[in-house]
């Protein structure tokens, strides 16, 4: 068996199980699977003897009994328990490749695993997974091929390996172009979990936001038109009430908006003003659309969204889907309508904050310059800092922030100038959004992440709702370059793969039909035109075919042609037959099953090796391959 | 025609050495290639015997050398003997100028008397005080060799056995065709009232048109990549040499020849090979021919054969 096969087998089951790894769903009993590949293969890339059948029996015994103990404990999931089976069932089969059959075997589990995997995740490393085990899997079974027909070394499998490939390729992108991608899988699993942030719920705990100031996790990607300046405020949504260790929103007051051809309209705008952001937003555990201040509206592909009375957007039901849409945003500050109460509540003894507040404005005449000199005074004053300490008992944790750690994060910042504010009688209310995100100028995107997370103030000034930031902004790591190649990737990945719509058909397909628009022109024959595409193309498709044939099939002379068959029909007969077999070791075999095929192979020798053979001899060799096709034919039935 | 001729000699030799057919035709097969044959087994299994019905059977001239510890080489090639007649040397030829000579335990005598006799199975000639005597046509050495009596024996060096086409080994016979031979005693009668089947002459001219029987290239190809593949096998520590792929070419000429055909089928190159080339390879375990004749064979079930 070349070594060249053996390695192909090796990375085809390797394919199989990194396409199951990489969907996550990664626990214990994977790992070992996992780890068991190595040793089976490792034995059979060093070409060692099979492992003992009772060896085998014990191995695949245990790992159903693995799997009945993942199925009901570890993960309690029959789908992913079978997953963590085929595993299993490829590391057993490393230390038992012996016929041709295991081989196909590992392949179609391989493929198996390949489906489920399709199953559980969407990340684009399954594609490149995919591609290597297409490519590996023609590979061999052109190898495979050659090799029963013993021209293995006869011929340069580069060109059919190439050829074939790329065909593949092109049939699986027409397969992948006909079928807009459906909600849910083949099996209606989605395994999503989402990711988990903080700051979009109802109610929300102070000191949240710095769990999530480390975590690179992507949270969404933006396309942005050119008028946007930075820096950028992704606004999620306000909250109102603060009891002294927690935020909540009580004034929430969601309604329905239904959408209008598509489109969701909150505040009147003209589609030239307005900032145009397309949003890839991956799952995460909240219903909250993001956008830049102010938004006006949204395009997606949904019927209803919900909007409150403070401008945050949510869709309907609990997020956990990945989420595309167009947001237009208009960069004036919204009005005020009706003052509320609720923005100028207070905790309890906040006396020596409203002191401070009353300190830093005591000059100040107007609400701006007060709030501006707040804002100011936070930024000037404080350190930022992740790594707070809690406050002592009794102390609340503003309090502590103000007068004796002076460290914090946005949190600190913007509660504490809400507080202030309130103090001094301005309305004002806590935003939870991100802020920046890094620029990724292979896609012309921003990549924004849970670390982005980030909290601000918003005041009523002049009856508008006005922008304050009081954290001192904190200086911008810039990721690699591969990472920003591989980020493009995985948004085009997202976009155009797993997010294939039947309307990215539509396009694809008018698209493709565009030389027949002409045809829309008045006086041209038009029905022959259609013949003409229609009849021409498949034309095409066929010389394209025959042209193939002739680079990837090596053609053999007649006579080699015609003893090739024998060789096959002989096979089919149960005559051993591989590479190194010669045409007495076919004769001999042949005998031993009551064939006698002597004569041909007479034939065969003197027209192959000994300069051709006569009219006479040739007709005879043909008639006689005939009789023995007859032979097959009568045999089968 | 040879090919008759063949026929009926490979039958007569048969009739004689019972079941032996594959060592028979490699014997003649060696021969029609102008190569020396190497038997190597136990005693009495009938490699005299081999040798012996050769030779009568083609008509030749037939001697027989024991080899012993004290031969001299001039015991083999001759010596020259003063003659007070005519007050000259006279060179009294020894054993090697026959047509079949069969070197009997080869491996018993010094290196010395070895390399006499296998220089003059290479050159096909012998020097002796400056003048140079060629050897009769045809010329055939059949040497045995004993394995499992080592005592006071030198074994032929690799580059010696290299010389030798073929090396075959007899065997015991199946148990009928024993149990017949036990019977009929004395086998040297039937040899010695044999009728010839074909002449000196005659193999002399086969020999000429076994040289030109066809080969295609793809068949060198083949060849080719078995001598290489020994040269590649991890078993093996040294490979086949240049004039082990020749003699391997040779054989296979000889097999078609022998076969009837004017053309190398890839069967003239796999039948003979293993006992053309194991002889030749060393192993990397200090082991017999008989294993390196398996990895031959394991090499011949790797290499594809061209269609």
């Amino acid at each position: 068996m070349p070594l060249i096969y053996r390695i192909l087998t090796a990375i085809l089951a390797f394919t199989g199980c990194i396409g199951l790894i990489i969907t996550g769903q990664m626990n214990p009993v994977m790992a070992v699977a996992g780890l068991g590949l190595i040793p089976g293969y490792y034995r059979f890339m060093k070409g060692r003897a099979h492992a003992s059948k009772w060896v085998i029996g014990g191995l695949s015994i245990a790992a159903l009994f693995v799997f009945a103990f993942d199925a009901v404990i570890v993960t309690g999931d029959v789908f992913i328990a079978a997953a963590h089976l085929t595993i299993f069932f490829q590391a057993i089969k490393g230390f038992d490749l012996k016929e041709p059959w295991d081989h196909l075997q590992v392949y179609f589990v391989s493929l198996l695993q390949l489906v489920m995997a399709s199953e559980l995740t969407r990340s684009i490393y399954f594609g490149f997974v995919f591609v290597i085990f297409l490519i590996a899997l023609v590979t061999a079974m052109v190898i495979s091929h050659f090799m029963k027909e013993g021209t293995i070394k006869a011929i340069d499998i580069k060109r059919p390996v190439v050829i074939i490939s790329t065909l593949t390729l092109v049939i699986t992108v027409l397969f992948f172009v006909s079928e807009p991608r459906l909600r849910g899988g083949l099996f209606g699993k989605s395994l999503t979990k989402g990711i988990k942030t903080a700051g979009f719920s109802q109610k929300v705990d102070f000191g949240s936001f710095g769990e999530v100031k480390l975590d690179p996790t992507i949270v969404m990607r933006v396309e942005l038109d050119g008028k946007a300046k930075r820096p950028f405020y992704w606004r999620g949504m306000t909250l109102d009430y603060f009891d002294g260790t927690s935020w909540m929103d009580t004034l929430g007051g969601k309604h329905i908006v239904l959408s209008r051809g598509g489109v969701f309209n909150f505040v009147p705008f003209n589609k030239d003003d307005v900032i145009t952001q397309r949003v890839f937003l991956e799952p995460i555990d909240s219903s909250v659309i993001f956008g830049l201040n102010t938004i006006a509206g949204i395009k997606a592909d949904v019927r209803a969204l919900l909007i409150d009375n403070a401008g945050a957007v949510f869709t309907q039901g609990k997020g956990l889907r990945r989420i595309t849409y167009t947001a237009y945003s208009i960069l004036k500050e919204q009005p005020v309508e009706g003052s509320d109460s609720m923005y100028l509540q207070l905790p309890p003894h906040l006396e020596r904050v409203k002191a401070l507040a009353e300190d830093i404005v005591r000059r100040d005449k107007t609400d701006m310059q007060k709030s501006r000199h707040i804002e100011q005074y936070l930024r000037t004053n404080y350190r930022y800092s992740l790594s707070t300490s809690k406050p002592p008992k009794g102390m609340s944790p503003i309090e502590y922030f103000l007068f004796d750690s002076k460290k914090g994060y946005c949190e600190h910042y913007a509660t504490s100038m809400v507080l202030m504010l309130r103090s001094i009688g301005i309305q004002a209310r806590i935003v939870t959004g991100f802020i920046g995100g890094e620029e990724n100028r292979f896609g012309g995107y921003v990549i924004i992440r849970q670390k982005d997370a980030h909290s601000w103030v918003e005041a009523v000034i002049n009856g508008r709702w006005t922008t304050f930031d009081p954290t001192p902004s904190t200086a911008e790591e810039h990721p690699s370059i591969v990472f920003l190649y591989l980020d493009y990737l995985r948004l085009k990945w997202d976009r155009y793969i797993v997010g294939f719509t039947s309307a990215d058909q539509w396009r694809i397909m008018k698209a493709i039909s565009m030389p027949l628009a002409f045809a829309k022109t008045p006086g041209l024959p038009l029905p022959e035109i259609h013949m003409a595409y229609y009849v021409l193309v498949p034309l095409f498709l066929i010389v394209f075919f025959l042209f193939l044939r002739r680079f990837t099939v090596k053609r053999y002379a007649p006579i080699t042609a015609r003893y090739l068959r024998l060789r096959k029909i002989m096979r089919k007969h149960g005559v051993r037959v591989d590479a190194s077999s010669s045409p007495f070791d076919i004769k001999r075999e042949a005998e031993r099953l009551g064939i006698d095929i002597a004569d041909i192979i007479e034939l065969y020798q003197k027209g192959r090796f000994g300069g051709g053979l006569d009219h006479k001899d040739n007709m005879r060799y043909m008639e006689l391959i005939g009789k023995v096709r007859m032979l097959q034919s009568r045999r089968l039935k | 025609m040879a090919d008759t001729s063949l026929r009926l000699l490979q039958k007569r030799m048969d009739s004689i050495i019972m079941g032996k057919e594959r060592a028979v035709k490699m014997a003649v097969v060696t021969l029609l290639a102008r190569g020396h044959l190497l038997i190597e087994d136990v005693p009495g299994v009938g490699k005299t015997t081999l040798a012996f019905t050769l030779a009568k059977a083609i008509n030749c001239s037939f001697q027989r050398i024991q080899f012993t510890s004290d031969l001299l080489p001039s015991d083999i090639i001759g010596v020259s003997i003063y003659n007070p007649d005519t007050r000259e040397f006279e060179f009294k030829p020894g054993p090697i100028f026959s047509n079949i000579v069969l070197a009997d335990e080869i491996n018993r005598t010094n290196p010395k008397t070895q390399s006499a006799l296998l220089e003059a199975m290479n050159e096909r000639r012998v020097s002796v005080e400056r003048r140079t005597r060629t050897l009769p046509e045809p010329f055939m050495v059949i040497a045995t060799q004993n394995p499992i009596e080592y005592h006071g024996t030198f074994p032929l060096p690799e580059s010696q056995l290299d010389r030798f086409m073929m090396h075959i080994k007899l065997g015991y016979p199946a148990f009928d065709v024993e149990k017949q031979a036990i019977v009929q005693l004395s086998s040297f009668e039937a040899i010695e009232s044999m009728p010839p089947v074909v002449s000196g002459e005659e193999i002399v001219r086969m020999q000429e048109e076994v040289d030109a029987v066809r080969i295609e290239e793809d068949l060198l190809g083949y060849l080719l990549s078995i001598i290489t593949e020994t040269r590649r096998d991890e078993r093996i520590r040294l490979g086949v040499s240049t004039r082990g792929a020749q003699f391997l070419l040779k054989a296979a000429r000889a097999n078609a020849y022998y076969e009837g055909r004017d053309y190398v089928v890839p069967d003239d190159i796999k039948g003979p090979a293993p006992l053309v080339l194991a002889h030749r390879v060393i192993l990397k375990s200090r082991t017999y021919i008989s294993d390196a004749e398996k990895v031959i064979e394991d090499i011949l079930a790797r290499v594809s054969i061209p269609l």
